[in-house]
């Protein structure tokens, strides 16, 4: 009887304790996108993004968990529910549309082309006959997909991709500017560079991924994000990771 | 007190299981997960073309891939797993250091990390393609455990077998060559059958350098087309049907071999 009771008892307080806390959302993120996402040396996911939905989530009222998961397959947990949300630079497309719910964009990027400093490439066409790498299921890849005689060659990781240009392996790699930046400008200063943020592609945006048809989480994130956006707090944002 | 000593030997092998002419469970288990895989994968292409048959078109440069690589490792692994073998057996101390040497490092590090090792680690020195580097890693990693089969193997045959070769005349290398290894053969190849079709399906590691393989092939359509379903069920049934065909041809061989101890 009792423990009957007790059990009663815990049951109350767990579920009261459940509805007088916050809406928790998980937030799905690779950290292997810097300075957008990545994971510092302490081990912990820092970046742009997490940034961004922290405040987002502040303003929103609800708390934001981040869950580093790998980029291949990311698409296939948000489909299964094992999160509630993509925070992952993830930019918005036409067939991502019919597959998720997307946010509010949140930041504009455009499709930068990185070759070795002794290159002269400007664009994807003079690397026809060459392999250019791109992370798995990227925007960056479909584009080298894009271009006829072009040899695409998918990665895992940018940063795997990266080194194998760094190696000399490939001949170009593409993927998001702030992205390319950051490996070009510091962590491969020395031996890559920027030719070129190609032209034919479009300006894309990165929005939270949403699971199909889930409005409340879609409806929080969204009044999150403009929220940031009317506090200008994103400029500071740019500044802090970004440097512009 | 007396202690019972009691020895079992338990044969486990990493590879698909070869089925034996004798074995009837197996046996009829092969035919069952045969003419599934190929009605499952029939059905599928047929019934649904959308989105399997685009799923089939994408791949077949992936399966090509992962036969070069198979190929190309095992015979590496053959080379060096007889070189390790007859190392292991050597009685020049050097030769034998070095063999056991091998067998134990490579034996100790995984895969997945001798495959990184190579491609990434080696590679600022030098710079291997994508393609070498997975054989490589491959040929090596299997080199290893072939040294133990052709160790355990040359040791099977009866002493009195080089012992009369040896008053024959024949020199040791001759003995080794004309005598010992063909005899060896037949108790090396059910476990090296294993071993192949164990490397056929490890070879599904090497999508992580990015070579396209199977599995990279697969895992391209999936990220773009988002069907993970469909995709990974189409792959799975692939695998299965190349490892069933293996094992199949690898049991007849080893039915034709072992002639004399049927008789």
């Amino acid at each position: 009887m009792i423990k009957k009771l007790i059990l009663t008892i815990l049951l109350l307080l767990a579920f009261s304790g459940q509805c007088l806390a916050e809406k928790k959302i998980v937030f799905a993120v690779d950290a292997t996108w810097p300075p957008m996402e990545f994971l510092d040396h302490d081990k912990k996911l820092v970046g742009f993004s997490t940034d961004y939905m922290t405040a987002a989530a502040k303003a929103a009222g609800f708390t934001a968990v981040f869950k580093n998961v790998a980029w291949d397959g990311i698409f296939a947990g948000l489909a299964s529910g094992k999160y509630d949300a993509i925070c992952s630079s993830v930019s918005i497309t036409d067939k991502r549309k019919k597959a998720m719910d997307f946010s509010t964009p949140y930041f504009k990027v455009r499709q930068a082309l990185i070759v070795p400093k002794a290159s002269t490439a400007k664009s994807l066409e003079d690397l026809k006959g060459q392999k250019v790498g791109g992370q798995i299921g990227t925007t960056g890849y479909f584009a080298i997909k894009a271009v006829k005689g072009v040899k695409p060659k998918s990665y895992d990781e940018v940063g795997l991709a990266m080194e194998d240009l760094n190696v000399g392996r490939i001949a170009a790699v593409v993927c998001d500017d702030p992205v390319a930046a950051n490996y070009a400008m510091d962590k491969y200063k020395d031996t890559l560079k920027i030719a070129a943020v190609i032209e034919s592609g479009d300006v894309e945006y990165y929005g939270i991924a949403i699971k199909k048809g889930n409005k409340e989480v879609l409806d929080l994130v969204n009044k999150g994000i403009e929220a940031v956006k009317k506090s200008g707090y994103d400029k500071e944002l740019n500044k802090k990771w970004i440097g512009q | 007190m007396q202690e019972q000593q009691q020895t079992t030997t338990i044969e486990v092998g990493d590879g698909a299981a070869i089925p034996r002419s004798s074995d009837t469970g197996l046996f009829s288990a092969w035919w069952v997960a045969f003419i599934g895989t190929i009605a499952m994968i029939g059905y599928l292409v047929i019934f649904k073309p959308d989105p399997y048959l685009d799923i089939i078109k994408f791949l077949p440069d992936g399966i090509l891939v992962t036969f070069q690589v198979t190929i190309a490792s095992i015979c590496l692994a053959l080379v060096l797993g007889l070189v390790a073998g007859l190392g292991r057996i050597s009685k020049n101390r050097l030769f034998n250091l070095a063999a056991s040497t091998y067998i134990e490092v490579i034996r100790g590090i995984p895969l997945l990390v001798q495959l990184f090792y190579i491609y990434f680690a080696l590679g600022r020195i030098v710079k291997v393609p994508d393609l070498v580097a997975a054989i490589i890693a491959m040929g090596f990693c299997y080199g290893a455990y072939m040294g133990e089969v052709f160790r355990a193997g040359i040791k099977s045959i009866d002493h009195g077998q080089s012992e009369a070769s040896l008053s024959l005349g024949f020199n040791r290398s001759q003995t080794m060559r004309y005598v010992v290894l063909p005899q060896a053969w037949r108790t090396i190849l059910p476990p090296v059958g294993n071993e192949f079709i164990a490397l056929l399906k490890d070879t599904s590691l090497v999508s992580i350098l990015a070579v396209s393989d199977i599995l990279r092939r697969g895992r391209e359509f999936a990220s773009e087309s988002f069907l993970y379903f469909e995709t990974y069920t189409l792959i799975a049934l692939i695998y299965l049907l190349i490892t069933l065909v293996l094992s199949k041809i690898l049991s007849t061989m080893e039915y034709k071999l072992s002639y004399y101890e049927r008789r």
